[in-house]
């Protein structure tokens, strides 16, 4: 039976997002927050580990302003109850501060067997929250996990590594990265999404953690921020398929394999 | 700055050592090596501007991140380092930010530029999914940072390296590694193709994809991939996996099969001198990143075409 916790970060949609056309600064205000991608197969992970094994799941989540709607998505998908701060010194820069805030939230959350993080967020892609989280409780962490198992209190995980497979195990408690290999996350049926209002979320403030504002001190700060745009000649061939192949060889031919 | 370097194996480290070089020519730099390196690497080593190559106990990454951590976290104590560089591979983004939060410092990966400024260190690197450049200042010593290093290396160093052996005593949570399973195929260097033909999921089955290796084969290059080829369906080894999770490849040509470009999938490309793309949905994201969009169906436009480029090149 183990309790697991599962970090779900709440960022911006990267997917939606549009530059400014004069500063290339990108325009926050034209697009919505969402749950980054890879969490979503951390929480799949662990409501399937508790249909099989029982136990506990609990989401937590930190942020600048955490959207509670977002937070009853994970709650509708099967999560037991949600520990979450909201603080605007918590940036998404910043890997130290959030992993401080994230392991004051887990200990809210209770006892815990495992931490399942998503291997990078959506945003920033640091890929470093899991390991950072791992070194603050002193436990091991397994990295780029496709497939999990869990026998005898052990796992034993399939990480993709740029080698190929490497089969790992180790005891718990452990904090365990997940991309979009793992599984494939369940959407929320009507039911469950009723069933998810009656669900605990806690808000903490900064002092409910025992941390103050300087203990928030940034080490990292964003100093600029600018699209990267590369103009390609957006040339676009419509037609019969025989006739597209006859003008695709011809480009190739001409532009690409000439030398 | 005093630097020290830290990679996965010696040519991970000659890599980084010249990129070093690059952001700090006048800083000495030692490496801390996983396993002794052999003659010809330490003279590379040397080349790359490293003065000593400290070799850690062997069979530390057996047992995991953790374990090598507090083997390097003892090594910056020794050695007084300032900035630990790391390669930003997989084995780097799991050693890394453990070793930050160890070393209570701050951290960032995949960075394309490290430079000192006052007091601190000013980095550049990808976010928001690889579509925009943030420079972030790290402020809090000591600074450990994941360099997205490419192949060529400044060199201008000179000497054989002085090796040392360190001695560490460690105890950390350790993982068990059971098995490394390989992959069949052998290993490829897409960073240095001149020709890619992409392939995703708009390909149906496994017996597909011999179509696009077919192609490939006729323009002589090489096969690559997007995240879901390689990762979900395992069609393709994860070396051949572009985009922000993969490499990073600079073709002259990119024929994209099938790939909706993602924009994690896109900062894989955007070096690309040329890039097609055919896919059947006309908005697809990729269509707009395309010098040429190509509205069709893989399975009815590269038959023909495979026709068309050997009549028209004369192989078969
Ligand atoms: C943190 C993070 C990191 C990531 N890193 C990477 C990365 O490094 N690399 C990467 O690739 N992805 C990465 N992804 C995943 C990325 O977001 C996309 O999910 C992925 O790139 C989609 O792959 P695809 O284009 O093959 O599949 P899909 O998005 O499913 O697209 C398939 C495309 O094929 C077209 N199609 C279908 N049938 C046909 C046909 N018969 N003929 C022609 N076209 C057809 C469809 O119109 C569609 O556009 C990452 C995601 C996250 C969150
Ligand atoms: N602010 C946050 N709140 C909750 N979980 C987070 C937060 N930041 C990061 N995480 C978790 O850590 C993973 C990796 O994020 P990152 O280190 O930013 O790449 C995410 O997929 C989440 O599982």
């Amino acid at each position: 039976m183990p309790d697991i916790v599962v970090c779900v970060k709440q960022t911006v949609d990267v997917y939606q997002l549009k530059p400014h056309p004069e500063t290339l600064e990108p325009v926050f205000s034209q697009a919505q927050s969402k749950i980054s991608d890879f969490d979503l197969n951390a929480l799949e992970e662990a409501l399937r580990i508790r249909e099989k094994g029982g136990g506990r799941v609990s989401v937590v989540s930190a942020g600048p302003s955490i959207n509670q709607l977002l937070i009853r998505e994970t709650l509708a998908m099967g999560a037991d109850e949600a520990h979450i701060i909201s603080h605007p010194l918590l940036s998404t820069y910043d890997g130290r501060v959030t992993a401080t805030v994230l392991s004051k939230l887990v200990e809210k959350a209770g006892r815990w067997d495992l931490i399942l993080c998503g291997e990078a967020s959506l945003d920033n892609s640091d890929y470093q929250t899991g390991p950072r989280l791992a070194e603050i409780f002193g436990v091991p962490h397994l990295a780029y996990v496709t497939k999990l198992e869990i026998s005898d209190g052990r796992l034993k995980a399939w990480k993709s590594m740029e080698d190929g497979l490497h089969v790992a195990s180790c005891s718990m408690p452990a904090v365990v990265t997940v991309g979009l290999e793992i599984n494939t996350p369940r959407l929320p049926s009507l039911l469950m999404i009723r069933a998810a209002t009656k669900k605990p979320i806690h808000e903490y403030r900064l002092s409910d953690l025992g941390l103050t504002e300087e203990e928030l001190n940034p080490s990292v700060t964003l100093r600029e921020l600018k699209a990267l745009k590369v103009e390609r000649r957006r040339v676009k061939l419509e037609g019969k398929p025989e006739e597209l192949a006859e003008k695709l060889a011809d480009i190739l031919v001409r532009e690409a394999l000439a030398r | 700055m005093s630097l020290v370097i830290h990679g996965e194996n010696p040519e991970t480290i000659i890599r980084i050592a010249g990129a070093a070089r690059r952001f700090f020519p006048d800083s000495p730099a030692q490496a801390v090596c996983l396993a002794p390196p052999g003659d010809e690497e330490l003279r590379r080593l040397g080349g790359a501007g490293v003065e000593t190559v400290h070799v850690l106990p062997e069979n530390l990454t057996s047992q995991g991140p953790a374990v090598v951590v507090a083997a390097l976290a003892m090594a910056v104590a020794k050695l007084g380092a300032s900035t630990i560089l790391l390669s930003a591979t997989k084995y780097g983004r799991e050693i890394g930010p453990r070793l930050a939060q160890r070393l209570g410092g701050s951290y960032a990966t995949e960075c394309i530029h490290v430079e000192s400024v006052g007091e601190g260190l000013l980095v550049k690197r990808l976010v928001l999914g690889g579509a925009y450049q943030a420079s972030l200042q790290l402020n809090a010593r000591p600074y450990v940072i994941g360099v997205q290093a490419v192949a060529d290396s400044a060199g201008g160093g000179a000497g054989i390296p002085r090796l040392e052996r360190l001695d560490v005593d460690v105890d950390a949570p350790k993982i068990e590694l059971l098995e490394v399973v390989k992959p069949e195929a052998s290993h490829v260097d897409l960073e240095r193709a001149e020709f890619i033909v992409g392939v995703g999921r708009g390909f149906k089955r496994r017996e597909d994809l011999s179509m696009a290796e077919e192609l490939a084969r006729i323009l002589g290059a090489e096969l690559g991939c997007s995240r879901p080829v390689s990762g979900d369906l395992k069609w393709m080894s994860e070396d051949r996996h572009i985009g922000l999770s993969g490499k990073r490849v600079r073709p002259k040509t990119y024929l994209a099969l099938g790939i909706s470009g993602q924009i994690q999938h896109l900062v894989g490309i955007r070096d690309s001198k040329l890039i097609i793309a055919v896919n059947t949905d006309p908005n697809a994201p990729i269509m707009a990143e395309s010098d040429y969009a190509v509205v069709g169906d893989i399975y009815k436009i590269v038959p023909p075409l495979i026709e068309r480029l050997r009549e028209k090149l004369g192989r078969r």
